[in-house]
């Protein structure tokens, strides 16, 4: 339940730092996606249970916050922490590169998905991708900054809170 | 090997679970999840907003006194235009309540003005909405007209105890009739073309055959007042461009909107009465 609660509050976190950027990038028509970093850590590093507890958390704050069928990222950000977590034996977690690699994936793969679900009330479909690649480039750019310093803040995070690592003996 | 094919599927076998339980969960607990997760987080947002103020705040105190002496007249200038707006508006509002006394004619909505802070802007190619920082402790009721000095700034979708959620002109689900100034005839605009870094647009339809707009000519689009939603004659954008539309009846085209949009600091809420 604790590192649920932590897991969560990282995430909490992350959603406000997000939004303080999206109200800046607003006067540009901008906007940066970061799904990928609320599934990497606690689907590469924490036990499935509590690490998809607080992803489903996350999805929910996500959704409360979006005109969207409630649940959509409830269920996306689920998606992509079992794939994740099914493969994370087969990845190199410990490395920076690749942990970020893997959230430039997964964002890329959230990020279409959700542009897929949006799209059908568009009034021109084909009109809105430019802006749609051009937002998911900043937020490319943003998460390859950004992931190896949210990632040790989680871990940080869960070692303030006295939660032993998931891998650790 | 049964069980390891078991151990493969059991994520996917998890995540059908997961889509199960929440379809079956009942629409009160998750509209109540929903109201519980956004008022989690407003006092965020909120707070949020109100550092950025107070950093607007200690930026002005820089300005020197001859900086805000000079502003000061600049205002008493516009104050006193002001009011002999305020006057002629008046004048002009007897004349419409004797003409529909005269003509018995049904009268306008009337409006109470609720100016408002934003507490967050978000401005995705999904949608486009913003944040205010008044809900129901102000009466704000759903649907309420948004409007700024550029004209109109979209419809509360959300009202929450301490802030309400816009859905702006620009958002694809914003559709309202206008009318192209000058004229009567009604045309369907809805928001949702919005390209990085440059003013956000909306596109027209059932534009009649006879109206000519480019970008040389735009023609000004403004409420239509039908729905009674919003009253007649706020500014939506300026039409770009008219062309023929599949239909061969009506033409459909760009409206440009204010660019401030993506900018704002204080809106006003319509609120009827």
């Amino acid at each position: 339940m604790r590192r649920t609660l932590v897991l969560f509050a990282t995430l909490l976190l992350l959603w406000a730092m997000l939004s303080v950027l999206n109200h800046a990038l607003a006067e540009w028509r901008a906007h940066v996606f970061a799904g990928g970093l609320f599934v990497a850590y606690a689907a590469l590093h924490q036990p499935r249970r509590s690490g998809l507890a607080a992803v489903m958390l996350g999805g929910l704050l996500c959704d409360a916050h979006t005109p969207v069928v409630f649940g959509t990222h409830l269920l996306l950000l689920s998606a992509a922490h079992l794939t994740l977590f099914h493969l994370r034996e087969r990845l190199p977690r410990e490395d920076n590169l690749a942990v970020t690699l893997v959230v430039l994936f997964a964002n890329l793969a959230l990020f279409l998905v959700f542009t897929f679900t949006q799209l059908p009330g568009t009034p021109a479909p084909g009109a809105v991708w430019p802006r749609l690649l051009l937002d998911l480039l900043w937020s490319q750019v943003l998460l390859t900054l950004v992931t190896p310093w949210f990632i040790a803040l989680q871990a940080g995070a869960l070692a303030l809170a006295r939660v032993p690592r998931e891998d650790l003996p | 090997m049964p069980s390891k094919r078991l151990d493969q599927a059991r994520p996917f076998v998890t995540l059908g679970v997961i889509v199960v339980a929440w379809l079956l969960v009942p629409v009160a607990v998750k509209a109540f999840l929903r109201a519980s997760f956004f008022e989690l987080t407003a006092p965020i947002t909120l707070a949020a907003s109100r550092i950025r103020d107070l950093q607007d705040y200690w930026s002005l105190r820089l300005h020197s006194k001859d900086e805000l002496i000079e502003a000061g007249r600049d205002l008493a200038r516009l104050n006193a235009s002001y009011e002999l707006g305020v006057q002629r508006n008046a004048e002009l509002q007897a004349e419409v309540a004797r003409l529909e006394t005269l003509l018995r004619l049904p009268s306008f909505t009337t409006y109470r003005y609720e100016h408002a802070r934003v507490a967050r802007r978000d401005f995705s190619g999904w949608w486009q909405r913003i944040v205010i920082r008044k809900g129901s402790n102000f009466g704000l009721p759903v649907g309420a007209p948004v409007v700024f000095t550029g004209g109109v700034v979209g419809k509360i979708t959300e009202v929450h105890a301490t802030t309400a959620v816009v859905d702006l002109v620009s958002s694809p689900s914003f559709r309202i009739a206008g009318v192209v100034e000058g004229d009567t005839r009604p045309v369907s605009y809805q928001g949702g073309i919005n390209p990085g870094f440059a003013p956000p647009t909306g596109v027209v339809e059932l534009v009649p055959l006879d109206v000519v707009a480019s970008p040389q000519a735009p023609k000004r689009l403004v409420t239509s007042g039908f729905g009674g939603v919003f009253p007649p004659g706020l500014m939506i954008g300026t039409i770009t461009r008219a062309a023929m539309g599949g239909d061969g009846l009506f033409q459909s085209g760009e409206v440009r909107l204010d660019e401030r949009l993506g900018s704002l600091a204080e809106v006003t809420v319509l609120v009827p009465l």
